[in-house]
Formats: C-alpha cells, sequence, structure tokens
C-alpha cells in the first residue's frame, strides 16, 4: 500500500498500524480484552433478568459494549504517554518532526481498530445469551455510535494531558475514573432523562460527559426506535459533536503548553521507574 | 547564532541550566562553551552527576536552558525547536524504547515514519543499518523476545534511520559485552567517517573515548574543565602518572595529606581484590613529587610494594584538573 | 522465623507500594471510588429496572443483597490478585527473582503483599458500604434494611477474615500462572474476578443459573461467604451464619491447599525452564 505523502498521515498511519498490529498479531489480545466487559456485562444483564426486568436487558449488554472502548480510552489513550515515557518512547516522539496530533489521532483509531474485536464478541455473545428486546434505526445507531466514538477518543486525548502533568501511578488514577464514569454517564442504565433516579443537577453534570450521552442516543435508536428528526436526540448528536472539537481544540493546546512546559522543568522524560 | 559557518554543526555559548529540588537549586550546567565540527565524533566525558545527559537533553530539544544558547544545525534550540528535530537523532543506552508485540523491524519502520520517509526507503536504510550491526536475522523477531545486546542494536539503527545530521548518543554501550561495545564503536565510526554525520556521545567511559572520539570535553559539576583532542589532553600533563601497589588497604582519609604535597595534582585509588593489594594512582609533576609521594604513604603506615611510571589516561587527565577520580567524585556527590 | 519476618515485611511493602506514591489519604479516597462507584452502579442497575418494570417491583430487601453482594465481591477481587501482581510487577523490576532467591522467602512475600491488600481493600469495602447506605437511601428514598449492631459487624468482619483461606488459595492458583507467562499474566485475575462476579452469588442467586453450573457455583466458599455476610447483615439467621462461615471455611481451607500445591509445582517447573526472572511484555 502507497502511503500519503503528508508527515501527518504518515504519522498517524504508522501510529495507528503498531496500535493494529500489536492487537491482530496477538489474537490473545482479543481474548483479554473481552474478560471485564463481557463479565460485568453479563452479571448486570443477570440482574435485570433474574428480577424479571427483561426489557432492560439490552441496556447491560449495550453498556458491555461500550465499556470495552471506555477502558480501551482510559487505558490505552489516556494514560499511554505515560507508559511511553517510562520506556524512554515519549521523548523520541517529542525530539522527532512528528505532529503530536498525529501520533494521537493514529492512537485513537488504531484503539477503536483494535477494541472493536472484542466489543463485537460481548454484542454477539449478549445478544445469543439473552435476546434482548432492540427496536432499532439503523442508520441512525451506525451514526450515532460513530459520533460517540469520536467523541470519547478525543476525550481520551484531553486526558492524556492531563495524564501528563499529574503523571504518577496512571494505572491507579485509571482505576478511580473507570468506575465513577461509567456510574454518572449511566453505562448501564439510563443516567439522565426519564428513566434516571439521580437528582437533575447530577444528571446536569453528567451530561457533559459524552459517554452520558452517546450512551443516551444509543439507547434511544437501538431500543426506542427513534431516528434523525426526533428532538433529544438531535440535540444529543449536536452535543456530540460540538464536544467532540472542542476536546480536540482543547488537547492539541494543553499538549503543547504541557510540552513547553515539560522542557522548562525538566521532566519530559523523567521516568518514574 | 551565526549560520555563516557551515562547518560548525552544535555551538553552545554560556549554558545554564538549573533545576528546583527539596534541596535548592542544583546547578546542572554552569556557563558551558563548546563548538562541535561537521563530521567530528566528539565525546563529553564526565562522571555520573556531571551534566552530560543535561547538554545532550538540551541539545535534542527535550529540555530548555536557564540562560545562555544552544544551536544545532544554525537553528536555536529555544526558538527553532522543530527544525532542529529534522535532522537530529538521540539515543539513550539506558533505554530500551520499542512496542512489545511488534517485531524489530516493524518498531524501525514505526519511528522512520515519524520523519516521514516512505516505506520502500525506510526498510532500504533499516536493512542496510541493520546490517552494520549483525541485526539482521533478528529483525523479524517481536521486541519483547530480544536480549539486551539487540535491543540496544535496534536503538542504534532507529537513531540513524533519518539519515540525521547530528546524533546525540547517551551512553550507547553501557551495559553491553565487550564484543557488542566493539561493534557499536565500529559503526559509529563508520557513521561519521562515511557519511559525515556529527556524533556527540555523552559517557564516562574513557575507552570508549580513547577508541573513536575526534575530540573530547571533560565535564565536572557542569563545567567544561577541558577540550581537546584525547592524545593531547594527555600530552598535556606532561609527565607519566605515579602507580603505587600498596598492603595494606589505605585507611579512610588516610590519601587526603597526598592532595597537599607539592607537584602532586591529585589521585585515585582502587582494590585489586585478587592480590589483596591497593592501587593508588597519582598524577604528578616530576620525580620529585613521586618520591614524596612514596615517603607519605610509607609514613601513613602502608608498604609499598611496588610502583612504576605510565602513560596518563583520559582518568589521570581528569584527575589532574579535579583532584578526584570518578569514583571518588561520583562518591562525594552522593553524601 | 525468617520467614514471618519476610511476611512482615512484606505487609509493610505492600502497604508502601499500595500509598506511597501519594500522601494516605489521597491514596485512599482514589481507592475507595471506584468500588463505591460499582457498588452505586449495580444497586442502580436493580433499582432503574425494578420501579419502571410493568408492575413496579422494587424491593429494598433485594437492593440489601445486591448492596453488600458488589461491594464483597470487589472486595476479594481487589485483594485475591495481589499475588499475581506481585510476580508480574517483580518480575519487571526485578524484584521477585531476588525475593525468589532468599530462603523460604516467595511464600512469606506473596502472603504478606496479599494481608496488606486485604487490610486496604477491608477499610474500602468498609466506607464503600457506608458510603453506599446513605448515598442510596437518600437518592432512592428508601429504608435499607440492614443490620447494623456491634454483634452483626463482628460476624461481617469475622466472615471476611475467614475468606482470606480462600481468596489467598486463589491467588496462589492464578499466580502459579504468573510464575510461567511472560505476556498477559495480568489478563487472568480480571476473567477470575470476573467468573467470581457470576459465579459466587455477588449480585444474583447462583439458582438463575443454568445447571450444572449453579450447582457449582452454590458450593464455591466465595458464594458461602456472600451467604454468610448477608445473613450478619441482612438477615440475622445465626444458626445459617454458621453454617454458610463453616462451608466457607472449609471450602477456604481446600482452595488454599489446592493453591499451596499449584504454586510448588509451577516454582519447580518455572525454575526448570528458567523463567522465573523472565521479564514479561
Amino acid at each position: 500500500m502507497k502511503l500519503p505523502s503528508n508527515p501527518w498521515l504518515r504519522t498517524a498511519y504508522a501510529r495507528l498500524w503498531v496500535r493494529a498490529k500489536s492487537i491482530y498479531g496477538e489474537p490473545l489480545w482479543v481474548a483479554v480484552n473481552i474478560g471485564f466487559p463481557f463479565f460485568t456485562s453479563f452479571s448486570l444483564t443477570m440482574v435485570y433478568r433474574a428480577y424479571g426486568l427483561n426489557s432492560f436487558t439490552g441496556f447491560a449488554i449495550l453498556g458491555g459494549v461500550m465499556i470495552s472502548f471506555w477502558g480501551n480510552v482510559l487505558w490505552s489513550m489516556a494514560s499511554q504517554f505515560n507508559w511511553d515515557k517510562q520506556v524512554g518512547l515519549f521523548e523520541i516522539y517529542i525530539t522527532s518532526p512528528a505532529p503530536i496530533s498525529a501520533i494521537l489521532v493514529g492512537m485513537s483509531l488504531g484503539g477503536i481498530l483494535g477494541t472493536a474485536p472484542s466489543a463485537a464478541m460481548v454484542a454477539l455473545l449478549g445478544w445469543a445469551i439473552f435476546h434482548p428486546p432492540i427496536n432499532a434505526v439503523w442508520p441512525a445507531v451506525v451514526s450515532v455510535f460513530a459520533l460517540t466514538l469520536a467523541s470519547l477518543y478525543a476525550m481520551g486525548m484531553a486526558l492524556s494531558s492531563l495524564y501528563l502533568a499529574y503523571g504518577r501511578e496512571a494505572d491507579s488514577v485509571n482505576e478511580a475514573l473507570h468506575e465513577p464514569v461509567s456510574l454518572i454517564s449511566g453505562v448501564y442504565f439510563p443516567s439522565t432523562g426519564g428513566f434516571s433516579p439521580f437528582p437533575l443537577a447530577v444528571q446536569a453534570g453528567a451530561s457533559l460527559i459524552p459517554l452520558t450521552l452517546g450512551m443516551d442516543a444509543l439507547r434511544r435508536t437501538l431500543f426506542f426506535g427513534q431516528g434523525f428528526g426526533e428532538f433529544y436526540l438531535d440535540l444529543e448528536l449536536l452535543a456530540l459533536a460540538v464536544m467532540g472539537v472542542a476536546l480536540l481544540f482543547a488537547s492539541s493546546k494543553a499538549l503543547k503548553f504541557l510540552e513547553n512546559k515539560g522542557r522548562r522543568t525538566g521532566t519530559i522524560a523523567v521516568r518514574q521507574r | 547564532m551565526n549560520r555563516v559557518d557551515a562547518e560548525i554543526t552544535v555551538q553552545v555559548e554560556g549554558l545554564r541550566r538549573e533545576f528546583d529540588s527539596k534541596e535548592g537549586k542544583v546547578t546542572a550546567l554552569d556557563g558551558v562553551n563548546l563548538q562541535v565540527r561537521k563530521g567530528e565524533i566528539f565525546g563529553v566525558l564526565g562522571p555520573n552527576g556531571a551534566g552530560k545527559t543535561t547538554m545532550i537533553r538540551i541539545l535534542s530539544t527535550l529540555l530548555l536552558p536557564s540562560s545562555g544558547k544552544a544551536g544545532v544545525m544554525g537553528f536555536d534550540v529555544e526558538k527553532e525547536p522543530e527544525k532542529i528535530r529534522a535532522v537530529i537523532n538521540m539515543a539513550s543506552g539506558a533505554e530500551r524504547a520499542g512496542y512489545d508485540f511488534i517485531s524489530a523491524r516493524g518498531n524501525l519502520w514505526f519511528f522512520s515514519q515519524l520523519y516521514g520517509i516512505p516505506s520502500e526507503e525506510a526498510h532500504r536504510r533499516i536493512n542496510e543499518l541493520s546490517d552494520m550491526l549483525g541485526l539482521q536475522s533478528y529483525l523479524d523477531r517481536k521486541f519483547y523476545a530480544l536480549s539486551t545486546g539487540y535491543k540496544q542494536r535496534v536503538t542504534l539503527v532507529r537513531a540513524f534511520i533519518n539519515d540525521p545530521k547530528v546524533v546525540f548518543l547517551d551512553e550507547p554501550t553501557i551495559g553491553l559485552d565487550v564484543m557488542t561495545a566493539l561493534s557499536i564503536r565500529e559503526y559509529i565510526l563508520k557513521q561519521a567517517k562515511e557519511y559525515g554525520r556529527t556524533i556527540l556521545i555523552a559517557t564516562h567511559n574513557m575507552a570508549e573515548v580513547d577508541a573513536i572520539c575526534n575530540r573530547v570535553a571533560i565535564i565536572d559539576k557542569g563545567k567544561i574543565l577541558a577540550c581537546d583532542t584525547p592524545a593531547a589532553l594527555k600530552r598535556s600533563l606532561g609527565a607519566p602518572s605515579l602507580v603505587l601497589e600498596v598492603s595494606p588497604p589505605p585507611p579512610p582519609g588516610s590519601l587526603e595529606p597526598l592532595i597537599k604535597l607539592e607537584g602532586v595534582k591529585g589521585y585515585t585509588a582502587s582494590v585489586d581484590e585478587e592480590r589483596g593489594l591497593s592501587r593508588i594512582q597519582v598524577v604528578v609533576d616530576d620525580d620529585g613529587s613521586a618520591q614524596s609521594v612514596i615517603d607519605s604513604v610509607r609514613k601513613a603506615g602502608m608498604t609499598v610494594v611496588s610502583n612504576w611510571r605510565q602513560q596518563a589516561t583520559l582518568e589521570e587527565v581528569f584527575v589532574a584538573l579535579v583532584g578526584r577520580g570518578f569514583r571518588e567524585r561520583e562518591h562525594e556527590a552522593s553524601q | 522465623m525468617s520467614s514471618l519476618r519476610a511476611m512482615v515485611a512484606s505487609v509493610r511493602v505492600g502497604w508502601y507500594r499500595e500509598f506511597n506514591w501519594t500522601n494516605p489519604l489521597v491514596g485512599f479516597i482514589l481507592r475507595t471510588v471506584g468500588p463505591l462507584a460499582s457498588v452505586i452502579a449495580a444497586s442502580t442497575v436493580y433499582y432503574v429496572g425494578s420501579i419502571n418494570n410493568i408492575p413496579p417491583s422494587f424491593s429494598p430487601s433485594l437492593l440489601a443483597f445486591i448492596l453488600i453482594g458488589a461491594a464483597l465481591y470487589a472486595h476479594v477481587a481487589a485483594y485475591s490478585w495481589v499475588p499475581t501482581l506481585a510476580i508480574a510487577e517483580g518480575k519487571w523490576t526485578y524484584v521477585f527473582p531476588q525475593v525468589y532467591i532468599s530462603p523460604h522467602s516467595s511464600l512469606p512475600y506473596l502472603t504478606g503483599r496479599t494481608l496488606a491488600s486485604f487490610v486496604t481493600s477491608t477499610l474500602t469495602v468498609i466506607v464503600s458500604l457506608i458510603l453506599s447506605f446513605y448515598i442510596l437511601s437518600s437518592v432512592f428514598h428508601t429504608n435499607i434494611p440492614f443490620i447494623v449492631t456491634p454483634v452483626s459487624i463482628s460476624l461481617l468482619f469475622l466472615a471476611m477474615v475467614m475468606n482470606i483461606f480462600a481468596a489467598l488459595g486463589l491467588g496462589l492458583l492464578l499466580s502459579a500462572y504468573a510464575l510461567f507467562a511472560t505476556k498477559f499474566e495480568w489478563a487472568l485475575p480480571t476473567y477470575v474476578a470476573g467468573l467470581l462476579m457470576v459465579f459466587s452469588e455477588a449480585l444474583f442467586p447462583v439458582s438463575a443459573l443454568p445447571h450444572p453450573v449453579s450447582d457449582v457455583a452454590n458450593v464455591l466458599p466465595f458464594t458461602e461467604f456472600m451467604r454468610a455476610s448477608r445473613q450478619a447483615m441482612i438477615y440475622g439467621d445465626m444458626y445459617s451464619y454458621f453454617s454458610y462461615l463453616g462451608l466457607a471455611i472449609l471450602g477456604g481451607i481446600i482452595v488454599l491447599a489446592l493453591g499451596l500445591l499449584a504454586f510448588s509445582y509451577a516454582e519447580n517447573r518455572a525454575r526448570r525452564l528458567g523463567v522465573i526472572d523472565k521479564k514479561t511484555a
């Protein structure tokens, strides 16, 4: 395949290739990545089913699919530069002419490609075991899904700058972020709208997280037969698009600021181990 | 920065770098001046903590100076880092940077793309450079499966993959066996001689500097103490140094009076465990000073088992400049 | 004596490893928010489903069932994987080979690290239970029927301590694999934690699972531990509590014995294959 000559595209492709190759070159990765999302999704689907709440089983399965991506955003996007710093890769990025934004976009696309098989497995297994009731408008589902992923990974890019600034023990920060964001965003149950048990203030705060809006929009299009033209769905799509762009912009600025700060304070190449 | 003299590829003027620490400000570089010419292999020699890595980090645009100027290929490190990054590369002996689940070739290809090199050209360079380092048959192994020595070779191929004009190497042979270190030095020599690259090596390995460097700057506590060819530096000591083998080992502090003797520039001591003797190397001005040293050692209660004069080494040059050997200096720094 | 000393030192190291990267309060808070969110999420899943069911089927007693299970499952999952972590991390940092070559130290080291983690996860589960009780009571406007007396809390604590046998046994089984593995060994505990979630009656009765899977789940020591804990905190039947506790201890001893056997075999094999100090990818 002839690669684009544009350095930005070339860098993004190379980083995507590394990530995808790491996963597809070791098929065991798919099995590794499926564990946590599948069992959590299975357990919560069983909660719905065991207590006679069958119509909600689809929520938990969808949650399992999206948690795969959320986990990837946290562990392989947000904290990636932290790991890279520890092994000396980050300073190679900085001292090369490659734009950091290209590396981030490559990581994101590679992450999506790499997570897709395990997410698909969770969906397939969930559907095969539980046969959740589905009432989908598929073009809207696909569009919402794509936009949700774009915003989520844009958030991952923004988080990567936070981790660079406060990088010690990124895995502890990940563990602290993973479940609370899943809770507030309503990965397994609606955390906003009529079904939500949360007070309005919490719902409003939760709506600032792309995952919240994305989950709600996915449920509307997958289980409630809503398509384009529905007011709340369109509003959520617009908000996701705006968030995605804003987060991309913020991450680019933040990383540049942190790179300069790192060069001043001498912390770009500091390894924690 | 003066861009007129195209032969100077690295230029440093009054370079200063301080760090904040819990103990207060630490000065890593204290007014360093140097110039490196195109095609030179330039050594920066000093003990741990002398400022070598800090200088490399500034020149490779990882770190900003606190004051002073530094430039590579006529570009300022502070104002024009992007232009510098396009023409340099760096590698640290301590790093084993790579993606574990990708092959060595895949890793090298990836790094080549960061410099915008077309894939075909990238593979050609990977093959050529790997051939020079005996890495060819390991290229398709996953990175995690390579031994330390081969990971280091991959690192060194990466350091030249973008056909850089200037390469910064920080301890490139640290932790490697003798044969591997030798092949790496040959590789570095070839890169400079055949391709005209400027190579700056930060190291505390004197044999390495002696073997391959055109010039060397001796650095200690952030200052350049001397800068010349290795041969000229050794000749500058004049008379060969004095080596004493003594028994029993000198008690702590017992060698301090040696520095105060007239004509004595400095000393370094080591222990020969096998023979149960201590070896003291003293840099002296003349035979008279040498005799004073022998008398002083005897007075301290040690028996001089043997003594002779030998040609100066770079460590003795360092000792002459600083009064202590690398080992002693690093021990002092850790107190 | 040296084994005991090694274990005590390992407890200390384990404590520092968990908290020394930041001040202890921040470290503790970060360690607690995850389990707390997980407990609230599981409880909320039930609540949202049940009040929106037709007809609504919310039961405070079932909420309490899920709350206890979610908190305790997270507690067991948190410290049972520590032996694997200690080996995987220890291979990377070269600490584990050093421990291994010192006399009788690898088991005391793994046990000590596990005990340290048991203490921290016990503290976090207590805080999670208390906070989730108050948050959920307030948000769901319901009375969660917990029995909160010195006796019930002591019985809960006793059950948690007695479960160490099973958790340590499980941890050693996993770490036996970690001795050989040069990649992905850290993923196995996530699988086991997931299996625990499904098969230990953490969120739903194992009778909801199909036969013969439910039969196996019924006799796991972790299932008995959950049941004993719920007897202590929700149902208050002392006879049932001690029956379940006895079964949990018996099962725990069996799992521990299996874990020790597996670990001993794995150590021997790993030494023959030369992988004890092989770095993980």
